[in-house]
Order: C-alpha cells, then sequence, then structure tokens
C-alpha cells in the first residue's frame, strides 16, 4: 500500500484533524455498506436472510413436534357465538368446486399409500363408520378464527381400518380442487380431533366449505386442511402442499 | 477527563441486537396483522378496539407478505428472547439492576421531572446514573416484553398451549394483549428514542463506546427538550493565583485564596 494513502497522511493532506478524517472515514463506509445491504433487499428483507430463515423453520418445526400433544384439545370458548354463514370459505379453482357426479362418477375417498388394505370409500360408506361432532375453534393463518360444529370420522378410525404400516410418517390429503393439497406429520394426523368431515353446524358439508367431504383438525392452521377431499395417501417422506410450496410454513401447528 | 464508562460492554450489544430484533418484530408483527386487522371472532364484534377493518401503512410493515412476516416474526422472536434472556441475566448478576428498579420516592421524582419538562420546575431534579422517568422506563421495558412473548405464545400455540392462552381470555384477547403490548412498547421506545435525540445526545456515544462525559449530563445543562442539547463550550478557567508566601515570622493563617465560582448549574436568579 502507498504510504501516501495511509489516513494520515491524507488527512494532513487535506489539512484536516486526524480522528475527524478516520470518523469521516468510518462513516461513509459504514453508510456504503448499508447501502449495499439495501440494494440486497427485497420487501421481504435480505436476500442472505433467507437460509437463515429456512433453518429458523426446521427449528420451529422441532419445537412445535416437541410441544404437540394428543391430550392437547380444542375446546370452543363457551360463549363464543358459531361463525356459520359468516365463515370464510376458501378454494383456490376459479368457481365453487363441486363433484359432478355425471363426468365423473361416485365420489369416493380412497385411503392409499401405507396401509395393509387401501379402500374407497363412498359418502354413505364414510357416513355409517362411528360418528364424532365437536364444536371448535378454527385458526386461520391471517389471524382470525371462528367456531363451528364439525361432524365426521376420526382420521385415526380410518387410519385403524385400512391397517396402518409402521413405515408411515406422513399424510398427505389430496383434493379435486385444481389440485390443491397439503401434507402433514402422521402425529398431527392422527390426533383424536382430527376428522374427515361431512357436517358443519349440523348440517351436510355445503360445497364452499369443501363438500363431499374434507379433513378438518383444530391443531392445524386452516390451510394445512384440504377440502374437497379425495384421496389420503399416508407415506414415508413428506410431500409439501398447495400453500406451503409457495413458502407458508409446512408444518402449520397451532 | 470527566468521562466516565457507563455501559458495559454486554449491555451495549444486547442493547443494539433488541433494537434489531424488535424492529423486525414489530414491523413483520404489523405485516401479519395487516391480513386481518381487526379483533372479532368471525361472526362477533369486539368492543374494544376502534379501528377494525383499518390497515397499518404498509411502509410500516415488514416481511412483503403474510408467509414472509411469519418467517422473520417466527425467527426474530427466538433472537429477541435469547437477547433478552442474556441481558436480564447479566444486569441481574453485574448489579446494574440496582440503577432500574424503582426507588422510595419514584413516583415523586417522576413528577418532579415531569415538571421539570414542561418548564413548570426551574431546575434539573438531582439524579444519578438515570433520572426517575429514565428508571421507570427502562424497568418497565422487560414487564412489557414479557408481556407480548407470553400473549405470543398465547396466539402461536392456542391449542397445544391451550392453559395459557385460557388464562389470557381466549384466543381472540390473547392477541389483542399482543397488539396492547407491542403498542406500549412503541410508545417507550418512541419516547426514549425522542429524548436521546432532543435532552442527551452524548448518551449516543455511551451505548456504542460505553464512555459518558459526566460533564455533559443533562442535570449539568439543565436539559430539557431541545433546551441546552449541547453542552456550553468549558470556559478554560484560568487557574487560581498562586497563593501569597506568607511573610517570614507571621504565623500563618487559615486564610485560604478565594475560590474560583464552581462551573455548573446556572444560576437561579
Amino acid at each position: 500500500m502507498s504510504k501516501l494513502w495511509r489516513p494520515g497522511h491524507a488527512a494532513e493532506r487535506l489539512g484536516v484533524d486526524r480522528r475527524l478524517f478516520l470518523r469521516a472515514g468510518l462513516a461513509v463506509g459504514g453508510g456504503a455498506l448499508a447501502t449495499v445491504a439495501l440494494a440486497g433487499c427485497n420487501s421481504e428483507g435480505p436476500r442472505s436472510a433467507r437460509g437463515l430463515l429456512a433453518a429458523a423453520e426446521r427449528w420451529n418445526e422441532k419445537v412445535e413436534r416437541a410441544l404437540f400433544r394428543h391430550r392437547a384439545m380444542n375446546v370452543a370458548p363457551t360463549g363464543a357465538a358459531p361463525a356459520g354463514a359468516k365463515f370464510p370459505s376458501y378454494f383456490i379453482a376459479d368457481e365453487v368446486p363441486v363433484w359432478d357426479e355425471k363426468a365423473r362418477g361416485t365420489w369416493r375417498l380412497e385411503i392409499a399409500g401405507l396401509v395393509q388394505r387401501p379402500v374407497r370409500l363412498t359418502l354413505g360408506e364414510l357416513m355409517n363408520l362411528p360418528r364424532t361432532e365437536l364444536r371448535l375453534e378454527h385458526f386461520c393463518v391471517e389471524g382470525w378464527s371462528a367456531v363451528s360444529v364439525r361432524t365426521g370420522v376420526q382420521l385415526a378410525e380410518l387410519a385403524r381400518r385400512a391397517g396402518l404400516l409402521p413405515e408411515a410418517r406422513y399424510v398427505d390429503f389430496q383434493s379435486f380442487d385444481d389440485g390443491y393439497h397439503e401434507s402433514w406429520d402422521l402425529d398431527s394426523a392422527l390426533h383424536p380431533q382430527t376428522l374427515i368431515v361431512y357436517g358443519q353446524d349440523g348440517r351436510v358439508l355445503e360445497p364452499a366449505f369443501g363438500a363431499p367431504a374434507r379433513v378438518y383438525a383444530p391443531v392445524k392452521l386452516g390451510y394445512k386442511n384440504t377440502k374437497y377431499l379425495t384421496r389420503i395417501a399416508f407415506l414415508p417422506e413428506r410431500n409439501g402442499g398447495y400453500w406451503s410450496d409457495q413458502g407458508y410454513e409446512w408444518y402449520g401447528g397451532v | 477527563m470527566a468521562t466516565t464508562k457507563r455501559h458495559h460492554l454486554v449491555v451495549r450489544i444486547t442493547h443494539w441486537v433488541n433494537a434489531i430484533a424488535l424492529t423486525i418484530m414489530i414491523g413483520s408483527g404489523l405485516r401479519i396483522f395487516n391480513s386481518y386487522p381487526a379483533f372479532a371472532r368471525k361472526g362477533e364484534s369486539f368492543c374494544c378496539y376502534p379501528f377494525e377493518g383499518k390497515k397499518i401503512p404498509e411502509w410500516l410493515t415488514f416481511g412483503g407478505w403474510l408467509a414472509g412476516a411469519r418467517h422473520w416474526h417466527f425467527a426474530a422472536m427466538w433472537l429477541l428472547v435469547a437477547n433478552g434472556l442474556v441481558y436480564l441475566g447479566f444486569i441481574y448478576l453485574h448489579g446494574e439492576w440496582r440503577d432500574l428498579v424503582p426507588r422510595r420516592g419514584v413516583v415523586r421524582d417522576a413528577w418532579e421531572m415531569v415538571k421539570f419538562y414542561l418548564a413548570l420546575r426551574r431546575n434539573h431534579p438531582h439524579q444519578g446514573k438515570h433520572n426517575a422517568l429514565q428508571r421507570t422506563a427502562y424497568f418497565a421495558m422487560p414487564w412489557v416484553a414479557a408481556a407480548a412473548v407470553i400473549s405470543g405464545l398465547a396466539i402461536w400455540k392456542p391449542v397445544q398451549l391451550a392453559p395459557l392462552t385460557h388464562l389470557l381470555g381466549g384466543f381472540v384477547w390473547a392477541r389483542y394483549f399482543h397488539f396492547l403490548a407491542m403498542l406500549m412498547l412503541v410508545v417507550l421506545i418512541a419516547g426514549h428514542v425522542f429524548m436521546v435525540f432532543t435532552v442527551d445526545p452524548y448518551a449516543l456515544r455511551a451505548i456504542v463506546t460505553g464512555g459518558y462525559d459526566d460533564a455533559r449530563a443533562p442535570e449539568l445543562r439543565n436539559a430539557r427538550p431541545f433546551v441546552n442539547l449541547l453542552a456550553r463550550p468549558r470556559v478554560e478557567t484560568s487557574p487560581p493565583p498562586p497563593a501569597p508566601e506568607p511573610a517570614a515570622g507571621t504565623q500563618p493563617t487559615d486564610a485560604q485564596p478565594p475560590e474560583p465560582s464552581p462551573p455548573g448549574p446556572p444560576e437561579e436568579s
């Protein structure tokens, strides 16, 4: 390095106080660094943070799985009014997905993957299985909650009947709503409040809420609960999901 | 030199880590809030929030979209909590907590500070490291932060931590308390930053390098917001005239040379 470029020399040539010169240099350097850092920044924050955020998500999933208990129950507050028709309904297709029997035949729910006896249940067969009715508070990723009564069959019961194999670690819930699906950890799927729901608020499930049947677990955020269900696949590996693939947490537990 | 060391390295580092973590938490939290900028459960109304449905201005938010903001929120929460525990553990073991816990008469002392800041009192009340308002604010900060963390846990895991959520009155109230705790933090931070820049900018040096020039303390400047912000240039007092040599043979007397008037508090009229 040339002697001339030592800060002391440069400061002398400019005739300013050395300390002041050093401070000014630090300030300019800091400002330049901050500018560079912000330049690598979009509205989601610095790109360099992505790896860190992904690591935090993996860590959080570990914490959430460690916190998870099958005995932790969702109990709707006693005084809360049911949302009824004010319950928001989402789907990804352009219009409310409705199963067209003429075009697609009788709707059946397929239970497949790592099970000893894969089955395809009609709605009638599903409704003849042991029925569970629960009054639950729903938690949406957006921050709202809503109370409703859900009627259906425990998924744990369906899994028992199908003969779940020990290699199964994950479950994928697939739909006829433009390929919407979300996969879960097996633990959450076998929670006693995880239901395959065909009734809401004492009535048959409406198309807006996922008819003929949908998965509903009050231990998962709303987006993990696939509506318009067609297939439940028990898997050795996770299989992402419609929203999880776009950046929402895959675990999505509450 | 009147410079003393004011803040230990641990306090300085945790202060700035906290500043970053809180900025991320508040910005991303507001972005999450904007996805449902209300508190009412669907199908119900909510008593206690006058701005139901009104979004926070986007420029105050961080994270870009709901999923991005959630990732930042659930990552920075660990930084916030870990950093807070390091800070609290340090001030407990190292003794700085004594500068922060309320002393006897803190309410009266804080009121005197308010009176001084509102120019209802002429002179700065006597203070040590922090005045009574500062002590109160710095003491409140960890408690409000703890309230934010606890209510945050309650809305993060309303089923797995159901007893906690229930204790706070359910998900809707826990979410409201989380929002209120954030607002209180914002008020404390805004007051803190305002006072630093309008009363004691020399404290900036103390929280970066640790050094503080006690001769420039607000008490000695009689500083209130925007008043006596800068230390007066120190008047170089000429050394006192040498004491007259006692004449040989006379008894030494107790007479002292006249003292120069002490620098410092402005004269009372």
